[in-house]
């Protein structure tokens, strides 16, 4: 398997920052794997994230996903690279509150200029949601919501999906059917690199775990997945 | 772009209200700019087209009634003309038509056509016998003279009765409304309708090209030199007629130009405040949109159209509503024209407006907008609201210092929170305080003008007398009514001024004029005979100032006169003097006033003077109430409308300011409520912040309008050649200077209500759980 992401030496430091929200941090991530990024509030995980998906730039040090160096990009173009190759799941979800649910999963397929519904259609059918694909965001539950952000993240058919503590506003239930369905992306060969700090969900489906705190890699940990 | 456009026609959905602003603010501005542009276009290319159409005359001259046809008939050559008209036997003949009567030139003359001023019959036909005449539209229609309809000649004895065989367009002469009129008879008509010493004839010349003023003037006096001694009474030049046709809308088009200017800043203001807003209550938005991978300029483009497609569709509907308000004062050059009025409007000067208004909308929001795409993704997705603004801070403290009710004190602080807004609004209200002094301030300058040069106020009652009745017929009816106080008999009389073309117009008096209300500039009013004062008009072109001798020539005589002022006339382009009667009677002993200014003992009746004096002389004295209005002005009322529009869009400045302001305060003012604020307490608080913006605004606006209005005042007497004075500057009693900002405090708070309304009334808990 080849490297689709590659952290080298990386260092972000927020302004008025007195250390750093990641101190030196390398790592790789295969095509393929479902890593989980796991660590208590404050240590760093969500910038990780960010800078993968190119939201954000490391104050030094690179990242690289799919062999493209982000830091070489200037915003347009990491918008283009964002919207071709990744998808990004966020904890409130983050959807666009005037849009319908078949709306919200459209944008990204349009902004590349595919303006199909087929595919978006298809998703939300795939994820179970296909009769709330009228409907507003105001007027949808959590999981509801969340599973509509996922149907967003895939619709370009992204090389890695992101996703930072997608269950972190559901209750129990819905944040198991949310896990199930990343496990079951993943099993179809969907690259996803998670962000939570909830030791249980990762253990139970990621089959790489890494820990973070302070801004560094403390563990790096592979096993077998059921 | 599908994206795009989506993302943006549902925000748009979702903020109609500030769609709702920018679409009223849009409309306003390209109205107003679509007016102006109208009339600047239609007035400046038709007046040429109908001149070469008609063959217009490039000078009209009017000579002695005594000098031999076959004399005149020869003057074309003297001067190189390449086409001529006339001899014309003519007369001034007086009619009567209903209550009123008028002083027209009448010219005999056989036919429409010729080489030279071609008359277009646009209604009737050409008289065809010694009882029908014609008149010029312009004419006809101010005073609703119809075809057919009967008019009773005063300034003969035998007074005969004639009817109105044609109206027809004369492009030698101006509107009905600023100048005298020529109407026409046939040639064997005049000399029955001839009192004694109102013989003229009149010939019209016409060049290869279109001669300089220099060149007419030279021209002139060939003919003078030529012909015998006093053969010359009159002129008129194209130059003059066009000139007197443009100042009407010359005055509108600058000022329209003026208020659309205003207007259009405004918008910027609002555009900028507007989108400025909306980049900051969207900050979450904007990371998530990058996040899915909207390109900085595509986050900027959603913005942008926001502003864009309502000020599209506003400009669409402005364009027509524009076209169709100018209308107006297009009808009015028309009549100016003599031309028959037809609707216009020009496809390429809307295209113009349109795009020039897109434009700005565009450029407007785009500023503001690029921080929406400069805004880094993971940031403004983690923070949720944009950074609150501290600038109100001192302001706030200041307020509290000076023990202000609470409420008044959070609202003042809220007000500068955001400077660049508070600036952006108050630049609107700024505006707005600004046109509303102008639009106060130009109309009650034009009135002034009005009022002086009419001696309204000091003479009460304007008297104009037939040829038919003596002077001393006249004066013994005055005489005999005890309400007469004073009577100054005056008699507009043409000399030839050296270094004009045209001829000026001596305005003569009998009596004491300088009670009469006439504007004194400098200098001193004249004391005697061989003493006149002039304004700067004839001052300027004939090279002169206070203190110069100078010679006119009244007929064939010379008159010697020393310029010992200068007054205020706009009549005649400021070409004109005023003179005692003592000064001119010498040169010509036949001197009689036409005109007499009764002012009236105090306490007087007006309106029964007038019956009785009318009452005595009904066909051979025409005597009128001397108290014209502008109120009808179309000018004044373009103007009371653009005011109305800017005002409009300072309030909807304000409106929207505060909208964002209280939504993006929500959560304070939901804390607030929480700690004990009333509904009523938070909206004092939101009309604090509105009252605060409108004070500083106002404050700031009341000088610079008055300043403003000085210089429009400045250059609507420029554009009458004449300086200005001071009193027509001095037009705003201190009462209104305090009153325009009180007012816009007032429009202000009343902006603020809606606001104030929904943040008063929002619930606490909805609104602290969505935060």
């Amino acid at each position: 398997m080849k490297d689709l992401v590659r952290l080298t030496d990386v260092t972000k430091v927020y302004r008025g920052g007195i250390t750093g929200a990641l101190n030196g941090v390398s790592l790789t991530v295969e095509s393929g794997e479902f890593t989980a990024i796991m660590g208590p509030s404050g240590s760093g995980k969500s910038t990780l994230l960010n800078l993968v998906a190119g939201l954000d730039e490391p104050s030094s040090g690179s990242v690289a996903v799919c062999g493209t160096d982000l830091g070489s990009l200037g915003e347009a173009r990491l918008a283009r690279f964002r919207r071709d190759h990744i998808g990004f799941v966020f904890q409130f979800f983050h959807l666009l509150p005037n849009l319908t649910a078949l709306e919200n999963v459209l944008i990204p397929a349009q902004l590349r200029g595919n303006g199909s519904t087929a595919r978006a259609a298809e998703l939300l059918e795939r994820l179970g949601i296909e009769e709330v694909a009228d409907r507003y965001p105001s007027r949808l539950s959590g999981g509801e919501q969340q599973r509509v952000a996922i149907a967003r993240a895939l619709v370009n058919r992204p090389t890695l999906l992101l996703a930072d503590e997608p269950t972190g506003a559901l209750d129990t239930r819905s944040g198991e059917q949310v896990m199930d369905l990343l496990g079951r992306l993943h099993r179809d060969g969907q690259t996803i690199l998670l962000v939570t700090h909830d030791a249980r969900l990762a253990a139970r489906h990621a089959a790489r775990v890494i820990s973070v705190m302070d801004g560094e890699v403390v563990d790096d940990s592979r096993r077998q997945v059921a | 772009m599908a994206a795009v456009l989506v993302k943006a026609l549902k925000d748009l959905r979702r903020r109609r209200l500030q769609a709702a602003v920018v679409s009223v603010t849009a409309l306003l501005a390209v109205g107003t700019a679509t007016m102006a542009l109208t009339l600047q276009s239609q007035t400046r290319t038709s007046y040429q087209t109908v001149f070469d159409t008609q063959k217009g005359a490039h000078l009209q001259v009017r000579f002695d009634g005594r000098i031999d046809p076959r004399t005149l008939a020869g003057s074309p050559a003297l001067i190189g003309a390449t086409a001529s008209g006339g001899p014309y036997p003519s007369t001034d003949v007086q009619f009567r038509f209903e209550s009123r009567k008028y002083l027209v030139s009448t010219i005999g003359r056989d036919n429409p056509d010729g080489q030279v001023e071609q008359l277009r019959v646009v209604a009737g036909r050409w008289p065809a016998n010694d009882s029908e005449i014609a008149l010029t539209q312009s004419f006809a229609d101010l005073n609703h003279i119809s075809i057919g309809d009967r008019v009773k000649i005063v300034s003969v004895p035998q007074e005969p009765q004639l009817t109105v065989a044609a109206k027809v367009f004369d492009i030698d002469e101006g509107s009905a409304a600023v100048t005298n009129q020529h109407s026409w008879m046939l040639s064997s008509a005049i000399a029955a309708l001839t009192p004694p010493g109102f013989a003229y004839s009149f010939m019209d010349y016409r060049f290869a090209s279109d001669p300089t003023d220099a060149h007419l003037q030279a021209d002139l006096n060939t003919l003078r030199g030529s012909l015998p001694a006093g053969s010359v009474t009159g002129s008129t030049t194209y130059i003059a007629v066009r000139t007197v046709f443009g100042v009407t809308n010359l005055l509108a088009t600058n000022l329209l130009g003026a208020f659309s200017i205003f207007a259009l800043l405004a918008t910027v203001a609002i555009v900028a405040n507007l989108v400025t807003g909306i980049v900051i209550s969207t900050y979450r938005e904007i990371g998530i949109m990058k996040a899915v991978g909207f390109t900085p300029r595509q986050v900027e483009l959603v913005v942008v159209l926001q502003i864009v497609i309502p000020a599209a569709v506003a400009a669409l509907v402005a364009l027509p509503l524009g076209a169709v308000a100018s209308q107006p004062l297009l009808a009015n050059s028309s009549l100016a024209l003599g031309l028959p009025y037809q609707a216009a409007f020009s496809p390429a000067l809307g295209a113009v407006a349109f795009i020039g208004a897109l434009a700005i909308a565009t450029v407007a929001a785009f500023v503001p907008a690029l921080r929406a795409g400069r805004l880094k993704a993971a940031e403004v997705i983690a923070s949720a609201n944009a950074p609150r603004g501290r600038s109100g801070r001192w302001l706030r403290r200041l307020a509290a210092r000076v023990r202000l009710p609470r409420p008044v004190v959070l609202g003042a602080g809220d007000a500068l929170a955001r400077p660049l807004m508070a600036i952006l609004t108050m630049l609107a209200i700024f505006v707005g305080v600004v046109t509303v002094t102008v639009a106060i301030g130009v109309p009650r300058a034009l009135t002034e003008i009005v009022n002086h040069e009419e001696s309204i106020g000091y003479a009460h009652v304007l008297v104009n007398r037939s040829p038919a009745l003596a002077d001393s017929e006249a004066m013994r009816i005055f005489s005999a009514d005890p309400d007469t106080k004073r009577v100054v008999g005056r008699v507009p009389q043409p000399v030839a001024v050296p270094g004009l073309g045209d001829q000026a117009i001596a305005y003569t008096f009998r009596g004491d004029s300088s009670r009469l209300g006439f504007l004194l500039l400098a200098g001193r009013w004249y004391g005697g005979p061989g003493e006149a004062v002039a304004p700067r008009g004839l001052m300027h072109d004939a090279h002169l100032k206070i203190g110069d001798h100078f010679t006119v020539t009244v007929g064939t005589r010379p008159v010697s006169l020393l310029l010992v002022g200068e007054v205020y006339d706009a009549n005649n382009l400021g070409h004109t003097m005023f003179v005692d009667w003592s000064t001119i009677s010498p040169a010509k002993p036949d001197l009689a006033p036409s005109q007499y200014l009764v002012t009236l003992t105090p306490g007087s009746d007006v309106g029964a003077y007038v019956r009785r004096v009318a009452a005595v002389q009904p066909d051979l004295l025409d005597v009128q109430r001397n108290d014209p209005s502008l109120t009808e002005s179309p000018i004044g009322n373009a103007l009371i409308i653009v005011a109305a529009v800017v005002i409009v869009i300072g309030a909807a400045a304000i409106f929207n300011t505060l909208l964002l302001n209280t939504r993006e305060r929500a959560r304070d003012t939901a804390t607030l409520r929480t700690v004990g604020m009333s509904p009523r307490q938070v909206m004092v608080m939101v009309a604090a912040s509105a009252g605060l913006l409108a004070v500083v605004g106002g404050a700031v606006g009341v000088p610079a309008g008055f300043g403003l209005n000085r210089l429009l005042v400045s250059l609507i007497n420029d554009i009458g050649n004449n300086d200005t004075p001071a009193s027509m500057y001095e037009v705003f009693g201190v009462w209104e200077l305090l009153a325009i900002p009180l007012a816009c405090v007032a429009v202000a708070v009343a902006a603020a209500l809606l606001p104030g309304r929904w943040a008063a009334r929002t619930r606490v808990i909805e609104v602290l759980h969505a935060e």
